[in-house]
C-alpha cells in the first residue's frame, strides 16, 4: 500500500501543478485555453517521470 | 455506526488570542505535537545526561537514533549534507514519535492533517531553494537541464523538469498525508465491524474473530508504516538536499 501510495502521489502531483501552471497562465495572459492544455501535458509528462525516478526505472538524474 | 472520520475532528482546547479577526486556538492537534516534542526532548536529554561509556536503556535508544538519521543524511546527502542534521533530525523523530503515539486508540494522528505535511514538505522545499541559490547562485537552475541531452529537445525538457520540481512539496505532503489518513480509517473500519457483529448476540461473536484479527494484524502494520512513513519523508528530504547541494549531478 506504501508503495501505491507514493507512486500515485507523484503522478498526481506531476499533473496538478502542470495543470495549476496552465490556468495561472491562461488567467495571466488571457491565452485560454492552450496554456491549460499544453501545461496539461508538460504535468502529465512531469508525473510519469517522477513516478520512474522514484520506481527506479529511469535514472534519478540524466548523466549521474 | 461508528463514524471512521471522528478521529480526525480538530477540537479547541482553549484561546491563546487573536490575529485581526481570526481566533488563534490551542487546538487537540497542537497538544499531540507539544507531547511529541517533550517526549522527543525527554527522550535525548534524558538519554544522554548519563553519559556513560556503557549505555543505558535510554542512552542507547539516543545513540541509535542519532546514528540512523546521521547514517542516512551521510549516505544521500554527502558529507555537506551534514549542516542539514539538526533539520533532518528534527522532522524524522517529530514524525515518528507523533505517528507512534497516534496508533494508540483515542490518541489523535496530527500528521493525518494535510495541512500540518505540507508545512513540513514546504519548509524543506522553501530550505533547499534557499541555500541552493545561497550556495550554487544561477548555478541552481543547472538543476533543470539534464546533462547530455541534445539542444533541439531543451524547450520540451526544461518545462517538464521545472514541473517536476515543483511537484515536489506535493507528493513528499500527500504521500505521508495519505498513508496515515487510510490506514487509521482502514484500522477504524475493521475495528467498527467487531462491535457491530458483537451485536448481532451469539453468532456475531463467531463472526467478529476474523475482523478481530483483521484489526490486530492491521495496527502491526500500521506501527511499520508509522516508521516507514517517517524515515520516507526524512530520506526525501535528505535527497531534495543534495539536490542543493549539488545541482547539475
Amino acid at each position: 500500500m506504501a508503495r501505491g501510495f507514493r507512486l500515485s502521489s507523484e503522478l498526481i502531483a506531476g499533473v496538478v501543478v502542470g495543470a495549476g501552471i496552465g490556468w495561472g497562465f491562461d488567467r495571466l495572459l488571457s491565452t485560454s485555453p492552450f496554456g491549460l492544455i499544453v501545461f496539461f501535458l508538460l504535468g502529465f509528462a512531469a508525473g510519469v517521470i517522477n513516478v520512474m525516478r522514484s520506481a527506479g526505472v529511469a535514472p534519478d538524474r540524466t548523466g549521474r | 455506526m461508528i463514524d471512521p472520520i471522528e478521529q480526525f475532528n480538530i477540537e479547541k482546547l482553549f484561546t491563546i488570542g487573536h490575529i485581526g479577526h481570526h481566533e488563534i486556538a490551542f487546538t487537540n492537534s497542537s497538544a499531540y505535537m507539544f507531547g511529541s516534542v517533550a517526549l522527543i526532548s525527554l527522550l535525548m536529554i534524558g538519554g544522554v545526561s548519563g553519559r556513560r561509556l556503557v549505555p543505558g536503556r535510554l542512552q542507547s535508544v539516543a545513540e541509535i537514533s542519532y546514528e540512523f538519521v546521521a547514517t542516512m543524511v551521510r549516505s544521500s546527502a554527502g558529507k555537506e549534507g551534514m549542516k542539514f542534521f539538526p533539520l533532518v533530525f528534527s522532522i524524522f523523530m517529530l514524525l515518528a514519535v507523533s505517528n507512534i503515539v497516534g496508533i494508540i486508540p483515542y490518541a489523535f494522528t496530527i500528521s493525518s492533517h494535510i495541512i500540518v505535511t505540507v508545512a513540513l514538505a514546504l519548509l524543506v522545499f522553501i530550505t533547499v531553494l534557499i541555500y541552493g541559490f545561497y550556495k550554487n547562485g544561477l548555478k541552481f537552475f543547472k538543476l533543470f537541464v539534464p546533462a547530455g541531452v541534445p539542444i533541439a529537445i531543451l524547450p520540451i525538457v526544461v518545462p517538464i523538469e521545472v514541473i517536476s520540481f515543483l511537484s515536489r512539496p506535493i507528493s513528499h505532503s500527500v504521500r505521508l498525508f495519505a498513508n496515515m489518513l487510510a490506514g487509521h480509517i482502514t484500522l477504524k473500519v475493521f475495528a467498527s465491524f467487531v462491535t457491530m457483529l458483537g451485536a448481532l448476540g451469539f453468532v456475531g461473536w463467531f463472526g467478529a474473530v476474523l475482523p478481530l484479527g483483521l484489526t490486530v494484524a492491521l495496527t502491526a502494520l500500521e506501527l511499520l508504516v508509522a516508521f516507514l512513513q517517517a524515515y520516507v519523508f526524512a530520506i526525501l528530504t535528505c535527497i531534495y538536499i543534495n539536490d542543493a547541494i549539488h545541482p547539475g549531478h
